[in-house]
Parts: structure tokens; sequence; C-alpha cells
């Protein structure tokens, strides 16, 4: 946007961020003339831990225990693809049993991981108490990632071959009794949040996406389903157990804050559906194949949906134990470095948070 | 190798494409850095319309970077990626962020961590890394843990 001389005499630059409820460790300047805001500039790194160059000093047993801290919203997705793309390199599948544990824990993720944004996004919305509600109903899926693995948040359960431990006794039934819970909680989250008036007042017609510039903007996962596209690796390349389950896409058409907000809040309810579908077919057998030690030659590319959208994991080995690149594709990435400014761009400063929050990006898989 | 893509860009591209090959049905191609632009931007046209990923791998003993592009195609399902060799000793490449925006913040990722110039890019300034003196931190001679050593610990 070219600023006239009026512009630019009354400019002035707000900080967004780097402090952490607002904006997560990002730091945005926003450019603003009296209310509204004519630019954006965004500033990541805060949370660069040079993840992709540490992977090139370990194993993939140590890796395993690295990969999950890429995003710490929801761990489970990136240590399932690393395992994935572990074990497309050597050819290998995991076996049955392990593929429908990974695909119920990493269900069982995306619900953790849009109930955790729910409670952010009530935050910056202006209701501190639906985000305490939120994020005590989160606890109940801690509480069985703590029986699964001994984690709570970093699970590190998924390894390449498999996972590590197998569901104890009577598992199976405490996750049918947590997702009825949820399922209960459910009708009560959209009276709180998601059906809220004022919520839907906030977010209604602010940041809105067609399609086509979504897809320019390289836009991913829930965001891009809510602009109305059938687009879902879960569908197109499945993956793990995922054959195995009947689902639907969720997508709404509008685009807009409010489109991606009902967007997330349906696929809670598909992630439920999933988890039910294979807690019911559950084979019995081994849970884990003992990959070579050695890493063969040769390079693999893996996706997944995460959920905050794509999110790929390349892998070249060179026949030492160790990986000679990884390179991860954090969904978060383009989302707050092209979606977000392209969208704050003419809007109020008041819906900068509505705008950043119901893009739902996660700092940490931004910057790695 | 009946795959129609790869044999339309064999036809087309005689010259820019050294390599084709299928797998799962995954397309990989390695092209020559003076006409991938040319090939990519066919591959667009052709329905790839998603730029995945940009990754950088430093192969040293070789000499050389490869810059791979992953595309995938939301109307035909499947990817394909490019694969660029550029001399590791004036590392610079066309950007395509002409054919794809977004191409351009992982353009200025590659350029900060691998040191890879791309010619045509507006802006790549450092994304990640604050006052940066060393070589680009991915490339395979920067050693992590004797600059851990060294800047952290003081180790000589």
């Amino acid at each position: 946007m070219e600023k006239n001389e009026k512009q630019k005499r009354d400019c002035f630059i707000l900080p967004f961020g780097p402090q952490h409820p607002a904006s997560g460790h990002f730091r945005a300047e926003i450019e603003c003339v009296g209310e509204e805001v004519i630019g954006l500039s965004v500033y990541p790194g805060y949370l660069h831990r040079g993840i992709e160059k540490l992977m090139e000093y370990r194993t993939h047993e140590q890796n395993a225990m690295l990969v999950p801290r890429i995003c710490v919203l929801e761990p489970y997705s990136w240590g399932l693809g690393y395992a994935n793309v572990a074990e497309k390199l050597v050819e290998i599948e995991a076996p049955e049993r392990a593929k429908f544990i990974r695909t119920i824990m990493v269900e069982l993720g995306r619900i953790l991981s849009h109930i955790t944004w729910a409670g952010i996004a009530s935050y910056v919305l202006g209701f501190e108490s639906a985000h305490r509600i939120f994020w005590g109903g989160r606890e109940k899926i801690l509480r069985l990632n703590e029986i699964v693995s001994g984690g709570r948040i970093y699970l590190c359960h998924s390894v390449p071959g498999g996972v590590r431990r197998n569901f104890p006794k009577g598992f199976e039934r405490e996750i049918s009794e947590v997702l009825d819970y949820i399922e209960r909680r459910l009708d009560f989250y959209d009276d709180l949040f998601f059906n809220n008036t004022v919520v839907i007042e906030r977010t209604k017609g602010i940041g809105v996406l067609d399609a086509k510039k979504a897809m320019e903007l390289g836009v991913t996962g829930p965001n891009l389903r809510a602009c109305g596209v059938k687009s879902d690796v879960r569908k197109d390349e499945p993956y793990d157990a995922y054959p195995k389950a009947d689902f639907k896409i969720v997508t709404k058409r509008e685009g807009d804050s409010y489109a991606r907000i009902l967007c997330r809040r349906g696929e809670i309810t598909e992630s439920i559906s999933i988890i039910r579908q294979l807690l019911g077919e559950m084979p019995k057998g081994k849970i884990r194949d003992r990959l070579p030690r050695e890493i063969p030659k040769g390079n693999a590319y893996f996706c997944l949906e995460a959920a905050r959208g794509e999110g790929c994991f390349y892998m070249v080995g060179n026949g030492t134990d160790k990986p000679y690149r990884v390179k991860v594709r954090g969904p978060s990435f383009l989302h707050a470095l092209t979606a977000f400014p392209y969208l704050a761009k003419g809007s109020q400063i008041a819906d900068i948070p509505a705008i950043y929050w119901s893009l739902d990006p996660c700092p940490s898989d931004m910057d790695r | 190798m009946d795959d129609e893509i790869i044999l339309s860009l064999k036809s087309k591209f005689p010259k820019s494409v050294l390599t084709a090959s299928l797998k799962n049905g995954k397309i990989s191609l390695s092209a020559k850095k003076e006409e991938f632009h040319k090939v990519l931007s066919w591959l667009k046209g052709a329905g790839f319309n998603h730029l995945s990923d940009i990754t950088c791998v430093d192969y040293i003993d070789e000499e050389e970077f490869e810059v791979i592009y992953h595309l995938w195609s939301h109307a035909k399902k499947r990817r394909a990626d490019v694969r660029v060799r550029v001399s590791r000793k004036s590392p610079s490449i066309k950007s395509i962020s002409d054919l794809w925006p977004w191409a351009q913040v992982h353009e200025r990722e590659s350029h900060e961590l691998f040191g890879i110039n791309f010619e045509g890019n507006p802006d790549l300034s450092p994304l990640f890394l604050e006052n940066w003196k060393e070589i680009p931190p991915l490339r395979k001679d920067f050693d992590a843990r004797e600059f851990v050593r060294r800047e952290f610990y003081g180790e000589k």
C-alpha cells in the first residue's frame, strides 16, 4: 500500500509481542494511522533452536526425543512425522497395531491442540475465565498422555519402527471415558465460546481470505479449509491407520476468522469419531520393529496433517547412523509470515489478535 | 516410465531435465540450473500449484548445494520434486518468487541458513538469527558443538 503524505506524517508503530499471551514468542510491528493498520512487518526467530542442525548430530533413537519439541502445542504430530519419514527411507512399515496406537494418540493430540488454542483465543479476545475452563478440559487428555508414556506434554512415544509403549490394560476404556467427557463438554464450550455473541461480533467478517488468495499465500490446513477448499493430507495421502477410519473433511465457505474458528470446532468432533472407530478395530500383535541402525543412502519426503496444517519432513541419509539432513516444514511458517501481514493490512488495531489467533500460528514450529 | 507428465516434460525440455523418475506416483526430476525456472513454471501450469517447501542440502564432498522444490497438486493429488545443483563456491540461483509469492520467505530462510543467493528475491534479510557473524549455520563445515563450546563456555 503506497503511503500518501498525510499517512507518512501520522503513521506510528505499535509493537505486537514478543511477550507471551498476546502473540506467542513472535514479534510484529504494526504500522497504524489512527486505528487503521496500514502495514505489518513480522520478525520471527525468538524460538529458533536450530532443531534441523541438532538432528544431524543424533541417531533415530535420540531424534525421536528431540522432534516433538518442534511444537509444544501438538508434539505428537511431529514425532509421528519423523517416525514415518524414517520408515519410508528404509521402506519398512510399522506393525499394524503401532499404526493404530499412533493414529489414536495423534488424534487425541489434535483435540488437545484445538482445545488449547480455543483457550488462548478466548484469552486474547477478553474471556479470561474461558481460558481457564478450556485449559482445565485439556488436563484430561494430558493425563492420558501421562499414562501411556510417562510424559504429559512431550510423549516421545512414536519412534521409527513403531511406538515405544503399548496401551496399558484397560486404557481403551479410559480413552472412551475421556472422549465422552469432551463430547459432553462440547455443548458447554459452544455456549461459552464458539456460539458466543461477542466472539461472533469480534470475528465475523474479520480477516476474510478467499480460496484463490489463500492458495496464493501458501495457506494449508484448517485455515485453507475455512475458505472452502477440500484439502486434507489425511485423505489425500493417507498414512498410518487413517485409511481404516471414515471421516469427513470439515470445510466452511466464508473464509473469515469465525469460519476458521468453526472449522477447528468441527474437527474436534471428527477426531472423536475417528478415535472411536479405531478403538473398535484395534488389532493385536507387536508394536515395534527394529529399524537398522544405519540410515541408508537416499532420501524420503513425508507429509502429515498437523493440527495447524501441512507439516512435512525431508530426510537424507548417507549410510551412517545419523541423518545427513532433515528439513522440517512447519505450517505456521507461512501462516504467520505471509497470511498474517496480508490479512492485517486495512484492518483495525483491535482486530489484530482475532486475526492472528484465528490463524493459530505456533511460533515454535515457525522457527524450529 | 509412461507417466504423461514426465513424457511431456521430456519432449518439452529435452536438455534441461537431466533425470526423471517415478516412485509411488511421485515425480522426481533433476533440472539444469539455467533452465529449472521454466520447468517449474510449466509444472505450475500443469496443475502443481502448491509449493510445499524449499529444501537445501549441502553436499560438501561434491562441492555442491542441492536445492529441492517440493510441489503438490491439489487437483491431481500427487507430488513432484525438482532438484537443482548449485556450485558451492558462488552459490546463486534464480528466485521463483515470481511464480509463488510465498517462495520469498522460504528462499529467505535458505539464504540465511546456507548462504545461497536467490537472484531477484526482493528481501533476503535475516529471519531467525541475530548478529550472526559465523558462516551460515546449516552448512556442513559449521560445527555446532564447537561453536557452543567456544561461544558459551569460553573454550578455545
